[in-house]
């Protein structure tokens, strides 16, 4: 199976006029982004929006998706580029892909940051969001590093576009992103044997990295009651304890995954937290031991973002987890995405964390769903992305074999309405 | 006459004047050997092959007239007062060079390490006039410095433009430097990180005092430090914000993002071009001149040796940039950026006699400076 460009019915006009256009493209690189408008056959349709057609058609009208039809009629619009494909899914979406610029995106000067910004260190040059897009993913997640307990506001992102952060936004300030467990308090140190410097200051153990986080809620509600309290942060903790803003907590062994609800109920019963403070939103991000406890989750409502499968059933933290960790999820009715961590190689890719997660017992629906709409909604963006619908973002992967079969390849990525990656002269020559 | 007036003024001459002269007698024809340079700042009329003004125009065949210090007339017809003396040479005048970044004359001088944010801060009180780094800058052909703080912190202080000689202060508050690379963190103070860099300024703006507000007011322009494309991105989206005005420093590649520079009305200073810089940035300067963007080249003096400046500029009409443009960069577009452009840059009337005067054509590496002058003083080359 491949991409085929097709043409109306008078090829040789329709020819000429793609040719002139692409040349005329190439003259003028501004125009790279711009969006054509594409109809796209495909031998399966799977909208992720709970209809599949076999046989289908979508066509994109400038950023947007426009048709989506189980058959092929009215796809004869002469001079539209046709590409074909043996199935075409939603872009994917990675709720934890992990692009940072390294430890210069991370302010040690304090514990919690919660008004930091991940966006203000992004490359939108850099390397890694080409791999992303080539792999299929359209839209992410990008998260403060976990070295703060509190590190930051996280954004949601496209791969692909202007070369420009605020460009491909897709939402700003998205999560307040922090951690439990380790990580944290990792390279802290007690203040006695050397000089007394902000390393000093910050948790060195799982129970003050929790203190923390429950010393800021409380501050930040009582910065309600009396203004002379506010603090730099206030304010998005503020926001996060109305529900307002999503909080997403890195948590990967059970101990660290209690941790987290137990935070997230404190808040729903205390006193403090009355008044409209009591309605946060938690997810829970590389939680690879959510299968041990399923009924906490459940219990507090809090949906999870797993870690890549580990190849030996070991993650960080030392945490564990298992091919038919995602079917457990599934079973015991826990919303779940999937995600890659950004890792490089083949094998690491987000739609393999989905062939990962079918070869544990995940049908393919769920898997889907695991990397389209579920993160779409985790991170408030199903409006725009997550599923093949008309009027939503033109964000579509398109494979030459049945999604995630690890034996597949993805041969064209659509990031809003424009075709970014087209493997079809591969595809030919072979 | 002539010798008279080096008598007189030798002594405060002396700092500034190198013992070892280079052979001028050569390139200055139709001098008597007995003429020396004037020692004060008198007046001396120099007829040339070619005079550059510095906004594109050449006078072929010149007169330039210094007068007390300042630049009295320029032309093909410019009267010379009797008794003056009259310096033939076979070559070019051009105003004197403009560095735009550099840190001469205040070794160890520039950074407080000791907090992040010092925006009143001033680099005049930082360097020492006398000191042997503006030597070597005169030397080659640089009449006046920006001085810089380095990138360091999130506000590290307000550049100051000064002369090569005499000490003379273009001015004391030029911009007011703002850093936006991560090159300027340290991880054992705050900010550590970009995110918390910009908080910080954010902050500064939020309530803005002192040199901050004149900067939100648009009467201070502003340094943006940066290294990297997305740094000036976040620049520009920051001088947006708060309706800044300045110049960006430091990404090789600013010309890549020409455009957006342009449309925010900012300028460049590119920073120094060492042998062996990629070639991709050499075509981005030429790109800023295409896209209409006013810029001129830093030079981080005493890091860099002073020469690299004209060799900077002369590698980049390689890969394309206009030459009449790589003059004004160096000159009259530098002395808009460092907003002194009153003073110095060009050759026209009434501005300060700041000349150089070459054996041929200034862009041409093999041209040799045969003599420059500051404030009508002349403080290289001759006999002085």
């Amino acid at each position: 199976m491949s991409i085929d460009y097709r043409f109306g019915s008078l090829a040789l006009s329709g020819l000429l006029a793609f040719a002139t256009l692409a040349r005329a493209e190439g003259k003028q690189d501004e125009k790279k982004d711009e969006p054509r408008s594409l109809v796209i056959y495909a031998d399966h349709v799977f909208t992720g929006a709970g209809s599949n057609y076999d046989g289908g058609m979508v066509t994109t009208s400038g950023r947007k998706i426009g048709l989506v039809s189980p058959n092929r009629a009215g796809g004869d619009d002469a001079g539209k580029p046709e590409l074909r494909c043996f199935a075409i899914t939603p872009g994917l979406i990675d709720a934890s892909v992990r692009i940072t610029p390294g430890l210069v995106s991370v302010e040690q000067s304090n514990e919690v940051n919660p008004a930091m910004r991940v966006a203000e260190s992004l490359d939108p040059y850099a390397n890694a969001w080409d791999a992303q897009v080539s792999n299929g993913v359209t839209t992410v997640l990008v998260n403060p590093l976990d070295q703060n307990v509190i590190g930051g506001l996280g954004v949601v992102l496209k791969t692909a576009g202007p070369e420009s952060i605020a460009a491909r936004t897709v939402k700003a300030d998205a999560v307040l992103r922090g951690a439990m467990g380790q990580q944290a308090s990792q390279g802290n140190h007690a203040a006695f044997g050397r000089p007394t410097d902000f390393y000093s200051r910050r948790p060195t153990t799982r129970m003050a990295v929790e203190w923390e986080w429950r010393k800021a809620f409380y501050d930040a509600a009582a910065s309600t009651r009396d203004a002379t309290r506010k603090f730099s942060g206030s304010e998005q903790l503020v926001a996060a304890l109305k529900g307002d803003l999503t909080v997403g907590i890195q948590a990967w062994a059970t101990q660290d995954i209690r941790t987290a609800v137990f935070l997230k109920e404190e808040i729903e019963r205390e006193e403090e937290f009355k008044n409209g403070l009591n309605k946060p939103r938690f997810f829970i991000d590389a939680a690879a031991e959510a299968w041990k406890e399923p009924q906490l989750l459940v219990r507090a409502r809090v949906p999870v973002v797993l870690p890549p499968f580990p190849a030996a059933g070991r993650t960080r933290e030392n945490a564990f987890m298992a091919w038919n960790t995602a079917e457990l999820l599934r079973k015991e009715g826990i919303p779940f995405a999937l995600s890659s961590h950004g890792l490089p190689g083949a094998e690491s890719t987000l739609a393999m964390q989905a062939g990962y997660a079918m070869r544990g017992g995940l049908p393919f629906e769920d898997a889907l769903a695991a990397v389209t709409l579920t993160p779409a909604r985790l991170l408030g963006v199903a409006d725009r992305v997550g599923t093949i619908e008309t009027g939503k973002d033109a964000d579509l992967c398109l494979w030459n074999g049945m999604p995630f079969e690890p034996s597949s390849r993805i041969i064209g990525v659509v990031v809003d309405g424009v075709l970014r990656v087209d493997r079809l002269a591969p595809e030919k020559n072979k | 006459m002539v010798i008279v007036a080096m008598a007189l003024c030798a002594p405060l001459l002396a700092p500034f004047s190198p013992s070892n002269t280079p052979a001028v007698a050569a390139p200055v024809l139709g001098v008597p050997t007995s003429v020396a340079a004037p020692l004060d700042a008198g007046s001396v009329a120099i007829r040339a092959d070619a005079i550059w003004l510095g906004d594109g125009r050449v006078v072929e065949k010149g007169t330039l007239l210094l007068s007390d210090g300042r630049i009295a007339d320029v032309g093909t017809n410019v009267s010379v007062p009797s008794g003056t003396q009259v310096i033939e040479l076979k070559g070019t005048i051009t105003a004197g060079l403009i560095a735009l970044h550099g840190y001469s004359g205040a070794p160890n001088e520039m950074v407080d390490g000791t907090r992040p944010s010092m925006p009143e801060s001033k680099l005049r009180f930082a360097f020492d006039p006398s000191h042997y780094d503006f030597e070597d800058a005169r030397k080659s052909g640089i009449t006046t410095i920006v001085l810089t703080p380095p990138a360091e912190g999130v506000a590290p202080g307000i550049t100051a433009v000064v002369k090569t000689a005499g000490g003379t202060m273009l001015s004391d508050a030029a911009h007011l430097s703002l850093v936006f690379t991560a090159d300027g963190l340290v991880s054992n103070r705050k900010p550590t990180s970009i995110a918390g860099a910009m908080a910080m300024m954010e902050e500064m703006f939020a309530q803005p005092r002192g040199s901050v507000a004149l900067a939100a007011e648009g009467k201070l322009p502003c340094l943006f430090e940066t290294t990297t494309k997305p740094d000036i991105q976040r620049a520009i989206d920051f001088a947006g914000r708060h309706k800044l005005t300045g110049a960006i420093h430091g990404a090789a590649l600013a010309g890549e993002l020409a455009e957006s520079i342009h449309d925010a009305k900012l300028s460049v200073i590119v920073p120094v071009i060492e042998i062996g810089k990629e070639r991709r940035a050499l075509v981005s300067v030429a790109e800023l001149a295409k896209k209409d963007v006013r810029f001129g080249f830093g030079l981080d003096s005493p890091w860099n040796h002073p020469s690299e400046l004209r060799l900077g500029a002369a590698m980049c009409v390689r890969e394309g940039l206009d030459s009449a443009k790589a003059w004004s960069a160096l000159t009259s577009d530098a002395a808009r950026i460092a907003g002194v452009d009153a003073r110095v840059g060009r050759i026209d009337r009434g501005l300060d006699a700041d000349v150089v005067l070459w054996s041929g054509n200034p862009l041409d590496l093999g041209s040799r400076i045969v003599a420059v002058y500051v404030d009508g003083v002349r403080v290289v080359g001759g006999d002085r």
